[in-house]
């Protein structure tokens, strides 16, 4: 028969794959949703503060445990460096992997060897701008809110990383969820030709989206943070937090 | 002559530009030679193709010029090379759809045999043989007897993946072709695709995970594209791989 | 020097060299093949259409057996077939697709139930039976009475290179891919091998075998408008040639495939025709039925291109800046149709005449297309002066053709040769083949070869390769085409024999190591100079028409005094070849001759055609069954290796019994 190779599990290759695959999708579509709880600030700080109490158990366990958000911080941080390790799987290894990459790369002209490598630069630079912002979190997960957040953003002068952050990431995952898509020929339609091309504009669309409400979001947080800037430090108190509070309990009724 | 000329339609001539060649030299077997680039001149004639041009090119100005053509009708596979950096079939490109400068070098990813000419063949054998691109199935020694049936959707389903050509342009277009030889790329793992559809051959899954279940065969490809974005005739690549990256994972996991 | 001993050199990667080495090799042997390119790339691959074997699934196909597919190969031959060959052939045929669909050819299946179809330019309804559904189809072909062709899509010569080249790998057949044969080994009357040189590093080597087989494919590139490839330039039939004891049989007999795209010449298809697609002129009349009332744009090839040819002299023909052309029109069969079974045409309409066929019409002229002749072998595939010297394939002259091959039989010649001259040389190694060149006549050899190729630097020399091949081949496309007359013969002659001599003082200016093409086209030169001196003198002595050799002042077929194969030889030390003739025996014939069913009725008959028809009636009004009645008139199956002697089995024999 073929030639096996005894060192490694022949399973190995396979569950990496798809676990590259699962992390990248399950990180991409926790990119979206975050984007648009971070968004919320966009209502009103009223808004945001609810999604934070939410994100904190509060309207289960009737008062927030910020250590909830410490401990989902955990897990994606977890999830960024097992997708991360497994994509460094692919990045070119050696001086000589680059030269040719970059000459390939040059020559050819081609859209999606060009976001491939995209998505390796960006890649890289998850690693520590994700970090980062993760660690941030995991530290302080009490450090949430309307101002809190909008002070980080401003006084903390966390900005400018949120601003690459911005741009890093969406582009990322934008381009990665339309790869994994493709990769595993998935909602490509009768005609894969034709389904590709619909996935591409569908990820462009969603990108600019993201985009576009990303940079308003962080627009928000640094508006309020800068009108804040003099009273940093200080919690925000939701005008009519009872009433909120109470509207969510009636629903969950 | 002047019925000949009265019976002639006009015909709109477009003004011939000189088109200006800068073709990549280097003949590996000549100590001397060094890899470089030399530039030719050329007038454009009308539905000239790059198999025409190069002709002209070599009978009249660099007589040691290689290139390799075989069928020079886009069916053979024999004349990939990178047009402006880009994988084609020269025999079918026109030099009216290019622009008055062209860059012509020889598709990497292969043996340089000298100039434009690569062993694409060689390359592929070795697939072949690793690959095992063949039907496995029981010996049958005596065809008197009427042929096994097969559903008519069946064997158009597998032509169409047949029609690889093996002229290399999706390993030219692949950057992990180009950055991990050892890759089998598109055209590996289309033809194992054809024969894992094929119901004559009776290899199994897990038997197909042995060869590329890997980072060499199906879980190496990074989805960049570039195989089914250049590949000349246009066959479903990108689905393919799909195809057997799903039945792979499949076979890994059981 | 490196020196390769093999039991088997074959020397072509194509479909017959591919199938003769898996013969060998399946019998205990060891074959090499030498290979000018990757054996994929091989011209076998340009086949699209089909190939022919009377396996009679269809319903247009019902009734179909091999004494018909026979009978419309003999016609088609305008009778300069070996009968005997050609029954062998019909009967190995529906073998060799069979054989082909174990190994993974997808051919195309009936689909039981309602089809549309288009037949004489009216679309017609055909019904498929439910019990040949999933069985092989067929399409029609010209110059066939059923529908035979046998076809994967219009990619069939692919799908067939594909899966044998993958067979002999499976079979682990040691290719040598960019090498060329340059000259045959032989001593004492026996081919022990070839010089050869290698397409990477330019050196010479010697390969030692005890049988060679040429299957080298054909030699139309010495035609300027041909649709063969660019390495089809009969260099393994030239190196028979030059051994002087090896003769070519009919190198007259040369094929114009009616639709070469204009002015390019590549092939589409006659399955493009056979599909249902018509030809029409200028005006955008369809003009093959006034000519064939018949067979109209299905007639045989020769007649076809004749009457293309005919009506563009009579003034019908379309006016361009290259020259005048007629229209192919399939636009009639459906862009479902076209897209699925006609993509091969579409792309090549697309990328090399930028127009839709879908929509548009193709600009079509006859194009040199196949050379009938060959390598003069038995039934065998051995050359009968050269003992150990085989040849399959369209480099042999097995004569199944005779002057014009029919559609479809060309890729079926391949494999069915294949199959049986691979079991004959392995019969040969098994008995009489042996290994016994002196290395004095190797080292004379080998310095023959050497000698020429160092010629082309002497300094004296001053003439350009490419341009002596280009006049070439301008004098064979003007001289020795389509229509022939002795005048235009003799000039293309002299003319021949004076590049010839000027081919001797090609100059070779680069003299760096590697192939170094400008050498190539040197020797390359002179020997397909001396195919082109074979031809041209063949059809210039032949005072008659035949098939494809039509000769306007002599139009009618010559029974009487030229049914015989044409035998041409060249003597080391000659300038021109020598001719000679091999008569073909009317009172052994299973089909004596007559008319082909079309084309022209009017012929010289040969004294004996009414007593050997008389006898073939009167067998066949017996009450016997058809293959005793064969047997009786022509007895074939002795001459067939043992292996495929069986009876075909068919479904409409089964189900009509």
């Amino acid at each position: 028969m073929l030639f096996k190779n005894p060192l490694s599990s022949p399973r190995g290759p396979a569950v990496m794959d798809m676990l590259q695959s699962v992390s990248g999708i399950i990180l991409a579509l926790f990119m979206w949703a975050h984007m648009f709880m971070v968004s919320s600030i966009l209502l009103g700080n009223d808004a945001m503060y609810w999604v934070t109490k939410m994100f904190e158990g509060e309207p289960i366990f009737g008062k927030g445990y910020p250590i909830l958000v410490s401990l989902f911080a955990l897990f994606i941080l977890s999830l960024v460096v097992l997708h991360a390790f497994l994509a460094m799987r692919k990045f070119p290894a050696t001086h000589r992997q680059y030269r040719t990459l970059h000459n390939h790369l040059g020559g050819i002209r081609h859209t999606d060897s060009y976001l491939w490598y995209v998505q390796v630069f960006t890649g890289f630079a998850l690693f520590f701008l994700a970090s980062v912002h993760l660690y941030q979190l995991i530290m302080h997960p009490a450090d949430i809110g309307p101002y809190a957040s909008s002070d980080r953003v401003w006084t903390g002068r966390m900005w400018p990383l949120y601003l690459m952050l911005l741009f890093v990431v969406e582009l990322h995952g934008g381009i990665g969820l339309y790869r994994v898509l493709v990769k595993w020929g998935w909602f490509m339609g009768k005609d894969p030709k034709i389904g590709r091309k619909r996935l591409t504009i569908a990820k462009w669309v969603l990108t600019l989206f993201f985009l576009v409400l990303g940079s308003l979001t962080l627009a928000a947080y640094m508006k309020v943070g800068y009108e804040h800037q003099d009273s940093a430090g200080e919690r925000y108190q939701p005008a009519e937090y009872s009433q909120l509070h109470s509207a969510s309990q009636g629903e969950n009724d | 002559m002047n019925a000949c000329t009265e019976k002639t339609i006009p015909v709109k001539v477009s003004t011939a530009r000189t088109i200006e060649f800068a073709i990549f030299r280097h003949n590996p077997f000549d100590e001397a030679s060094e890899p470089h680039f030399e530039t030719y001149q050329l007038e454009e004639a009308d539905s000239m193709t790059l198999f025409i041009a190069l002709n002209e090119i070599r009978a009249k100005q660099a007589p040691s010029l290689q290139f390799d053509f075989v069928c020079r009708a886009g069916i053979c596979g024999s004349c990939a090379m990178l047009i402006n950096g880009r994988p084609g079939l020269a025999c079918r490109t026109l030099i009216s759809q290019l622009p008055t400068k062209v860059t012509l070098m020889p598709l990497p990813g292969f043996e340089l045999i000298g100039d434009l000419s690569v062993n694409t063949g060689k390359w592929m054998r070795g697939m072949s043989e690793h690959l095992q691109t063949w039907i496995h199935s029981a010996e049958v020694s005596n065809f008197d007897a009427m042929e096994e049936k097969m559903a008519p959707e069946q064997a158009e389903q597998i032509y169409e993946l047949e029609r690889c050509i093996e002229c290399g342009c999706c390993i030219a277009g692949c950057g992990t072709a180009q950055m991990r030889p050892e890759f089998v790329g598109a055209v590996g793992l289309n033809q194992l695709a054809r024969f894992k559809i094929d119901p004559r051959d009776n290899r199994t899954d897990a038997q197909f995970y042995e060869v590329i279940g890997n980072e060499h065969g199906v879980f190496g490809c990074m989805t960049m594209l570039g195989c089914e974005d250049f590949c000349p005739k246009e066959l479903p690549l990108a689905q393919q791989i799909a195809y057997m990256r799903r039945a792979m994972a499949a076979a890994g996991i059981n | 020097m490196q020196t390769i001993v093999t039991d088997a050199l074959i020397i072509g990667g194509g479909l017959a060299g591919l199938r003769t080495a898996i013969g060998v090799k399946r019998r205990g042997f060891t074959p090499l093949i030498l290979s000018l390119v990757p054996p994929k790339r091989s011209h076998s691959a340009a086949a699209q259409g089909g190939m022919q074997a009377s396996l009679g699934n269809s319903a247009k196909g019902w009734g179909d057996n091999e004494d018909v597919h026979f009978a419309d190969t003999i016609r088609g031959s305008d009778w300069g077939a070996d009968q005997v060959v050609a029954r062998m052939f019909v009967h190995t045929a529906p073998k060799a697709v069979r054989e082909l669909a174990a190994w993974g050819v997808p051919w195309n299946r009936v689909q039981k139930g309602d089809h549309k179809s288009v037949i004489n330019g009216e679309e017609v309804t055909i019904t498929e039976r439910d019990e040949s559904h999933g069985l092989i189809t067929a399409r029609n072909f010209g110059g066939t009475a059923k529908w035979r062709t046998n076809y994967v899509a219009d990619g069939t010569g692919h799908s067939m290179l594909y899966t044998m080249s993958n067979q002999a790998i499976a079979e682990g057949i040691e290719v040598h891919e960019r090498m060329e044969a340059i000259a045959l080994l032989h001593d004492n009357g026996r081919c022990q091998g070839a010089i050869v040189r290698n397409l990477i590093t330019g050196e010479l080597m010697v390969y030692l075998a005890k049988v060679t087989c040429i299957a080298t494919g054909g030699f139309g590139r010495i035609y300027r408008v041909s649709t063969n490839a660019v390495i089809n330039q009969g260099i393994g039939t030239a190196i028979a040639l030059e051994t002087g004891i090896a003769k070519l049989g009919n190198m007259e007999a040369v094929q114009f495939h009616p639709t070469g795209i204009f002015p390019a010449g590549i092939l589409v298809t006659e399955g493009c025709r056979g599909d249902g697609g018509l030809l029409l002129d200028a005006k955008e009349h369809r003009f093959m039925p006034d000519y064939e009332p018949e067979k109209r744009e299905l007639a045989s090839r020769d007649v076809v291109s004749r009457w293309m040819e005919t009506h563009i002299r009579n003034g019908h023909g379309v006016q361009s800046r290259f020259g005048e052309h007629l229209w192919l029109d399939i636009r009639l069969l459906g862009k479902k149709h076209i897209n699925s079974k006609l993509r091969e045409v579409k792309e090549i309409c697309q990328y090399f005449l930028g127009i839709d066929p879908t929509e548009s019409l193709i600009p079509v002229r006859p194009a040199q297309h196949y050379s009938m002749g060959g390598i003069r072998t038995d039934y065998r595939g051995e050359s009968p002066t050269l003992k150990g010297l085989f040849a399959a394939g369209e480099a042999a002259c097995w004569d199944m053709h005779g002057f014009n091959r029919l559609g479809g039989n060309s890729v079926a010649e391949t494999v069915v040769a294949g199959m049986i001259v691979g079991e004959f040389m392995a019969d040969s190694l098994t008995t009489e083949a042996t290994l016994a060149i002196s290395s004095t006549a190797i080292d004379s050899q080998v310095n023959e070869v050497r000698d020429e190729l160092a010629s082309f630097q002497r300094s004296e020399n001053n003439e350009n390769a490419w341009q002596i091949i280009e006049a070439m081949q301008s004098v064979m496309t003007d001289k020795v085409g389509i229509f022939r007359h002795g005048e235009q013969l003799a000039e293309a002659v002299t003319e021949l024999q004076s590049l010839y001599e000027r081919a001797g003082r090609i100059k070779v200016s680069d003299t760096s190591r590697g192939v170094n093409p400008e050498l190539c086209a040197a020797y390359r030169a002179k020997k397909m100079l001396k195919l082109s001196l074979c031809v041209a003198s063949g059809a210039l002595a032949r005072e008659e028409s035949r098939g494809a050799h039509c000769r306007e002042d002599f139009p009618l077929r010559n029974d009487k005094d030229w049914l015989k194969r044409t035998l041409t030889s060249w003597s080391p030390e000659a300038a021109s070849p020598a001719i000679d003739y091999e008569p073909l025996d009317v009172m052994s014939m299973e089909l004596p001759p007559g008319w082909r069913g079309y084309g022209g009725k009017e012929r010289i008959d040969h004294p004996d055609t009414p007593t050997r028809q008389a006898e073939v009636d009167g067998v066949q009004a017996g009450d016997a069954d058809r293959f005793a009645k064969q047997q009786q008139l022509m007895p074939f199956t002795g001459c067939l290796p043992e292996p495929f002697r069986g009876r075909n089995a068919r479904l409409s024999e089964e189900l009509d019994a």
